[in-house]
C-alpha cells in the first residue's frame, strides 16, 4: 500500500523515531509501512493520520488495495 | 502509562529473585561436582551436570541483562515509553505470533524441565529433548528472521 506518511514527515522536519513514540509503535514498523511492506492496522493507521490533522484517506492510497 | 511502569517494576523484582536463585543453584552446582565420585562419573553425568551449570549461568545472564535494562528504562520517560511501544507494537506482536510465541517458549521450557529429570534416568531421552527443543527454537528464530525481512 502507498502512503504520503513520508512526505508528511519531510514536510514537518519529523524523524521516524519521533513518529514512531508519538502514534505508539516502533521505528522499524514506521520503516515498513513507508515502504509498503506492512499494512496498519485501522487503529494505527487512524493515529497516524490523527497525528498530520488529515483523514485516512489523505494519508493511506487504497486504490491498489481494491485489485482482486 | 504508571499502570506499564508498575507492571516493570513487579518485573525487576521477579528478575532479581531469579538471579538469587540462580546463584543459590550454582552454588549447590559447583559443590555437587567438587564432591562427586570422578571415578566412577560416566561421560554422560558430566554432560549433565556442565548442562544444568550452563542453564544455571544463562538464567543468571539474562535475569542480570534484564534487571539492568529494565531500571534504565523506568528511570527515563522516552526509554520507557519506547519500551511500551516495542511490547505493545502490532507489526511484532503479529510476527511473534506467526513464529509461534509464546506457546513455543512455554513448550521449550517444559521440555527443559523434562529433560533434567529425565537425565538421571536415562541419557537417550535428555539428549532427544534437548535436541528438539533446540529444532523448534531453530525453526521459531529463523521464521521470526524472516517475517521481520518481508514484513
Amino acid at each position: 500500500m502507498k502512503t504520503r506518511i513520508k512526505e508528511l514527515r519531510k514536510e514537518r522536519k519529523l524523524s521516524q523515531e519521533e513518529l514512531a513514540l508519538a502514534v505508539g509503535t516502533t521505528r522499524q514498523t514506521i520503516t515498513s509501512i513507508e515502504v509498503g511492506k506492512y499494512t496498519a492496522s485501522l487503529v494505527l493507521a487512524y493515529k497516524i493520520a490523527h497525528y498530520f490533522g488529515l483523514t485516512i484517506e489523505e494519508v493511506f492510497d487504497f486504490s491498489d488495495e481494491n485489485e482482486f | 502509562m504508571e499502570k506499564f511502569r508498575t507492571k516493570v517494576k513487579q518485573r525487576i523484582a521477579i528478575s532479581s529473585g531469579m538471579a538469587l536463585v540462580t546463584v543459590v543453584l550454582g552454588a549447590f552446582s559447583i559443590y555437587s561436582i567438587n564432591i562427586s565420585d570422578i571415578s566412577t562419573a560416566t561421560h554422560s553425568d558430566g554432560f549433565v551436570a556442565g548442562f544444568q551449570f550452563g542453564l544455571i549461568i544463562s538464567i543468571f545472564g539474562f535475569s542480570v541483562f534484564d534487571i539492568i535494562k529494565l531500571s534504565l528504562a523506568i528511570n527515563d520517560e522516552t526509554k520507557l515509553k519506547i519500551l511500551y511501544n516495542k511490547e505493545h507494537d502490532e507489526r511484532l506482536k503479529t510476527i511473534r505470533s506467526k513464529a509461534g510465541m509464546p506457546i513455543i517458549a512455554i513448550t521449550s521450557v517444559l521440555m527443559i524441565i523434562a529433560a533434567i529429570i529425565a537425565g538421571y534416568f536415562n541419557i537417550v531421552v535428555f539428549y532427544t529433548l534437548v535436541i528438539a527443543v533446540a529444532a523448534q527454537l531453530s525453526v521459531s528464530a529463523m521464521v521470526k528472521l524472516y517475517c521481520m525481512k518481508t514484513m
